[in-house]
């Protein structure tokens, strides 16, 4: 087994029995479960505004090229520079290489997913420049050195309590359990640090071709200040992350809200052209985009499944897995968690490492009905089950054992024979009492569970004697 | 900039180009169905969005009355600077805001500072609006609307609008921002919608995180 699929199953058995872990999940997904229900009933036809997303998404994916590059003249029309990234490597040389040719020593960053998947923080700290999350949810988790929980509720796994101990440890000055006390402490704690810093870093929700400007979506604000204060903005976002025309925002931004928090619409949404113009205020002297291909051409390469680029990144399939809620958001041991993550993660870091994610669904669904861009969530992981087993992903053992099983069913003296076998091999090693130990066929099963009955007789020489006929 | 050379971008580029050229299917059915319900009384509609957002929404009969509205609110904020949108319509209502220093806002900066927006200590901001949404409660700004910083940086930020800029829906506010031209002229524009907030600690909502925890928008009625 691979190291990545060990890891999975140690941390899911370990998370799925944390009763308090649980707890605190069940919580925080009962909450947003109440606000989404509201937030959809706002709608006259969510169904109608699903639809409508996923087909802005699919004509903005299925003219890649042409959006990327409409996008890319008008950014750099108003003065803008646009970057492209083959891979995480070359978007982390731009930015360091950047901050160093400008002598930058503070960075505050609001929310990328982007920027966890190139590991960028650990990049600039290398550097010896210093990174402040400014999400309060991102600082929290940056305070206690470790990736975001959640793409939209990086610290959902925490108790007020534990956030508690944290800022006192680490702030300093604070000993309160009260949540309005902590985002103060937190807000005042970061203020100093958005007036002293040199940059912003943020991620984009959309870039919108048709005026050149990249959409944030906030609730805190904190994006917006970091595109105010510093005098460099960089802002990082993968190519699929284009829409064609401003007013497609129109119902993305509703929905992005009400999949994400249940929100009718998130607090600030902005749209950023470009530096600060010159007749303006305030804002930044330069403006970088950087788009990151790092894998996501080859996905789009794949037209079954190139769908997947449609994502919103809004979380919802999170919250509607049964798996995500009892394992958590730090098992699956990759940038994107859940469902989606399940789906993305073979594409972007390899279908041999991370095949075992295809499994980590039971195939409900729910995923699939959550999504507010109409993503085939579940059939995409079966879609992967097959190309890991096609693309000889999968153990000899296993290539064996189905080959020998699809013999033995092909025909219905062979079938009757396998299964008598079996059944006598089940019985006598269970009479030797040697159920669930390495020696039990079923130990995958009987190792938490009690072995079923086994049958002397098979269904089918039960039915000739007549079960079937009462 | 220094770095115009950008290998990747031919490579990514080309690689797009082939990656397109087997069709994604099934294509999606088009859907005329509206998904929101179209706004009949905007004004009503602004009020009821603005009290469940948490925006405080004055109506006024005019911008003389917006301007008492506002004093009003000033006079019960803390001793400071209010940091102001240098424009005709406000430097025409400030003579009743006498409770605070006024702070104008500049594209200059002050000698010995490169800060031109809002300092960290004002109380308070006031700026324009290019456009007030209905079917959401919510406020657009632009860069033009006293820069970047003035709808985040103070713990209160006022905005005066006129009846004439609400607009129904967002399809229309963004029509407008093409048709005036803004969505070009401004290197930023942002739609507010309530004041600042949180729910990152148990997803308990907490008011006021990084941005403003109060945001007042006085509309004056009977105005274009």
């Amino acid at each position: 087994m691979r190291k990545a699929a060990e890891e999975f199953l140690r941390d899911a058995a370990t998370k799925s029995a944390d009763l308090a872990h649980r707890q605190i999940i069940r919580q925080g997904i009962d909450k947003y479960n109440e606000a989404f229900e509201r937030g959809r009933a706002r709608f006259f036809n969510w169904e109608a505004a699903r639809q409508r997303c996923s087909e802005i998404k699919w004509e903005a994916v299925n003219h890649l090229d042409r959006y990327l590059v409409e996008f890319e003249e008008r950014v750099k029309a108003r003065g803008g520079h646009v970057f492209w990234a083959e891979n995480a490597e070359e978007a982390r040389a731009y930015i360091t290489d950047l901050a160093r040719r400008r002598g930058i020593r503070t960075i505050v960053k609001s929310k990328s997913m982007v920027a966890e998947e190139i590991h960028l923080a650990r990049a600039l700290e290398k550097e010896g420049i210093k990174v402040y999350e400014t999400d309060l949810g991102e600082f929290i988790v940056q305070l206690r050195n470790e990736p975001p929980y959640h793409i939209v509720t990086p610290a959902m796994h925490l108790t007020r309590a534990d956030i508690s101990a944290l800022f006192k440890e680490k702030l300093g000055g604070i000993d309160t359990e009260d949540p309005p006390e902590l985002v103060a402490a937190a807000r005042r704690w970061l203020r100093q640090t958005f007036f002293a810093a040199e940059m912003g870093i943020s991620g984009v929700n959309f870039l919108v071709a048709d005026s050149g400007m990249i959409a944030i979506t906030t609730n805190e604000g904190n994006a917006d200040l970091g595109m105010s204060l510093p005098r460099i903005h960089v802002a990082l976002a993968g190519i699929e992350k284009v829409i064609p025309r401003l007013e497609d925002l129109a119902i993305l931004w509703p929905v992005l809200a009400t999949a994400g928090t249940g929100q009718p619409i998130t607090c600030y949404n902005s749209l950023i052209g470009g530096p600060r113009g010159l007749n303006e205020t305030d804002g930044p002297d330069e403006f970088h985009v950087i788009l990151l291909d790092n894998g996501r051409s080859e996905l789009l390469a794949d037209a079954e499944q190139r769908e997947v680029l449609h994502c919103i990144r809004c979380g919802a399939c999170l919250n509607a897995c049964p798996v995500f809620r009892s394992v958590g958001g730090h098992t699956y041991g990759t940038t994107y968690q859940g469902p989606i993550g399940s789906v993305l993660t073979p594409h972007l870091r390899g279908l041999d490492e991370f095949q075992h994610l295809s499994y980590a669904s039971s195939l409900c669904g729910a995923c699939t009905d959550a999504c507010p861009v109409k993503i085939d969530l579940h059939h995409h992981l079966l879609h992967n089950r097959r190309n890991a087993v096609n693309e000889a992903h999968r153990p000899w053992t296993e290539r064996i054992g189905f080959t020998l099983w699809r013999w033995m069913t092909m025909s219905a003296g062979r079938f009757a024979l396998g299964g008598s076998i079996g059944r006598a091999t089940l019985r006598g090693v269970y009479a030797l009492g040697l159920e669930s130990t390495v020696l039990d066929p079923l130990r995958p099963w009987t190792k938490v569970r009690a072995a079923p009955h086994i049958p002397s007789k098979s269904f089918r020489a039960l039915w000739r004697k007549g079960i079937g006929t009462n | 900039m220094e770095r115009t050379d950008n290998p990747s971008r031919a490579k990514i580029l080309e690689r797009i180009k082939a990656a397109l050229s087997a069709p994604a299917s099934p294509d999606v059915p088009q859907t005329y169905d509206p998904a929101f319900a179209s706004v009949t009384d905007p004004i009503e509609r602004f009020q009821r969005e603005c009290s469940s957002n948490n925006t405080e929404c004055v109506m006024t009969p005019s911008l003389a009355a917006s301007a008492d509205a506002i004093s009003n609110v000033l006079s019960a904020l803390p001793a400071g600077e209010i940091f102001v949108q240098d424009s005709l319509e406000l430097r025409g209502m400030a003579s009743a805001w006498t409770s605070h220093h006024i702070r104008w806002s500049s594209t200059v900066a002050e000698a010995g500072s490169t800060n031109k927006g809002p300092r960290e200590t004002s109380q308070a901001t006031i700026t324009l609006a290019e456009a007030l949404v209905a079917l959401t409660g919510s406020v657009l700004v632009s860069a033009e609307c006293g820069g970047r910083g003035a709808a985040f940086v103070a713990p209160v930020h006022i905005v005066v609008a006129k009846a004439g800029q609400l607009v129904p829906d967002l399809e229309t506010a963004f029509a407008r921002l093409k048709e005036s031209g803004a969505a070009i002229r401004n290197s930023y524009l942002c739609l507010i919608t309530g004041s600042s907030r949180t729910a990152d600690i148990e997803k308990i909502l907490v008011m006021g995180a990084h941005g403003p925890g109060r945001l007042v928008v006085t509309v004056a009625l009977g105005t274009e």
